[in-house]
């Protein structure tokens, strides 16, 4: 295959359409406002329980961490209700509290009371092994991104599993959107690699390089 | 664009934007001429796209795997935070039920961080472990199973040192199933906890094991279930909660976890 006659099979990502939250028709008096939100708050939350949960799984990789991440993510944000503003999407918002959280709190005291972290290996015995006979390439795609360095793993998933744009995944990261591009950049060219190694047994090789 | 340390016209960051629908039109007709006409961009640009993967898909079983029933439990947990409405002026009981109410979901968040409430244990949770060892078994082929058991004092040595991690006694003679083959014990680890696992080899039907974790939900007595083709039996005490595990007939299962709760110190 010669590259002039490359075609580009261009991975466009879907835009993911995950129910989005309604507006909040909060009254506008400010002390019944914080109140209406904050039921409104738990109602979200209880919808985004389960992807929050999966969120926290790729970041700690234990299952008993992403619990009570989860559950320190739902007091965060009942306490912070008022400061949701209403109109934008819920679920980034989750999203980044609980990233705060696992940064400047879970993760930081694991790694000082030096409980460090599970490997990829261990943790997908459990979290992947369910659909192992399932799906093949899914389980294989799924080791390889858990097998990412943490920065590269949360871009990933947010970008191209939770379908975050580039800039609502720095929010969610708090980084600059520059190093949400490197991240993925960096992560997709580890992946490449990854899967160039089966792929250039299918293709033929242009003796290009 | 600017062009990258090294003279290349192009980088990784450049071409997975442009993959990602993250460009502008104008960024984006400067990547696809650039792919055109420069054959190390469309080699790189054909390499890159290799990482195209079925990500959500492969989140997915991730997604079906959050332990529902537990997160509501867990939510539904978590105190209201926001004071009683304060019509006109916020009075002393106000303050004080505030007060409460901070205090109660400090406490939650600390117990939440410190882990000392380390689950709800809901009906779901003790079926999840053995979903877990039955994933982890129904790999198991009697090729797995080859090495030789090593003598009395090393099965003893190795029955000790999982024992000790369950916090129970455990010996050769405890453990022995009859009609099947020790074959090792071992050391695993579920959710954080130590989970024991002895493993057997019956000689028509394949590996079978013996597993515990410690468990506080109470003692219960055995019941069967199916779980990837194999028979289960499972049944707790008041510190921990067992689980036999083959392709045996469920009748031989029954039999053998009476044998294994007549033996076995609770």
């Amino acid at each position: 295959m010669s590259v002039a006659r490359l075609t580009f099979p261009v991975y466009t990502r879907e835009k993911s359409e995950a129910p989005a939250v309604p507006a909040l028709e909060g009254p506008s008096a400010g002390t019944e406002g914080v109140i209406a939100s904050e039921e409104d708050i738990r109602q979200g939350l209880s919808r985004e329980l389960a992807r929050l949960w999966r969120y926290a799984v790729v970041l700690s990789r234990q299952r008993d961490v992403a619990d009570d991440l989860v559950q320190a993510t739902c007091v965060r944000a009942l306490e912070r209700a008022g400061q949701y503003e209403a109109g934008t999407r819920l679920d980034r918002w989750l999203f980044s509290i609980l990233h705060s959280i696992w940064l400047n709190e879970v993760r930081s005291r694991r790694v000082r009371e030096g409980q460090g972290f599970v490997d990829a290996d261990r943790s997908l015995v459990f979290d992947g092994a369910r659909q192992a006979e399932t799906h093949l390439l899914a389980a294989q795609v799924l080791q390889q991104v858990q097998a990412l360095p943490e920065a590269q793993r949360s871009a990933v998933f947010l970008a191209y599993v939770e379908g975050l744009s580039y800039r609502e995944v720095a929010v969610v990261l708090d980084v600059p959107i520059g190093t949400v591009m490197s991240r993925l950049a960096a992560a997709r060219a580890k992946l490449a690699d990854g899967a160039g190694a089966s792929g250039s047994a299918r293709r033929t090789n242009g003796g290009q390089t | 664009m600017s062009e990258r340390k090294d003279g290349k016209p192009f980088s990784d960051e450049m071409l997975v934007a442009y993959m990602d629908g993250e460009l502008s039109d104008a960024e984006r007709d400067a990547v696809e001429a650039l792919i055109g006409s420069d054959s190390e961009a469309a080699v790189r640009f054909e390499h890159l796209s290799r990482s195209a993967l079925p990500f959500r898909e492969a989140f997915a079983p991730l997604l079906a795997a959050a332990p529902a029933a537990r997160l509501d439990a867990m939510l539904a947990a978590v105190p209201a935070v926001s004071a009683p409405k304060a019509a006109a002026g916020i009075g002393r009981r106000g303050l004080l039920a505030a007060a409460a109410a901070c205090l109660v979901a400090g406490i939650a968040l600390d117990r939440t961080v410190l882990g000392v409430a380390r689950r709800l244990s809901g009906p779901d949770e003790s079926a999840e472990w053995r979903a877990v060892v039955a994933e982890y078994l129904a790999l198991y082929t009697a090729d797995t199973l080859s090495a030789p058991a090593g003598d009395h004092a090393a099965q003893a040595a190795q029955l000790a040192l999982v024992g000790e991690k369950l916090g129970m006694t455990l010996t050769p003679e405890a453990v022995a199933l009859p009609g099947t083959d020790f074959r090792r014990a071992q050391v695993l680890q579920y959710d954080g906890m130590p989970l024991a696992q002895i493993v057997y080899l019956h000689p028509e039907t394949g590996p079978m094991a013996l597993c515990m974790i410690l468990s506080n939900a109470g003692a219960a007595a055995p019941e069967a279930e199916r779980r990837r083709g194999m028979n289960v039996v499972y049944w707790s005490s008041a510190t921990h909660a067992f689980m036999l595990i083959g392709r045996a007939p469920v009748d031989e299962l029954q039999a053998l976890a009476d044998h294994v709760r007549g033996v076995l110190p609770a």
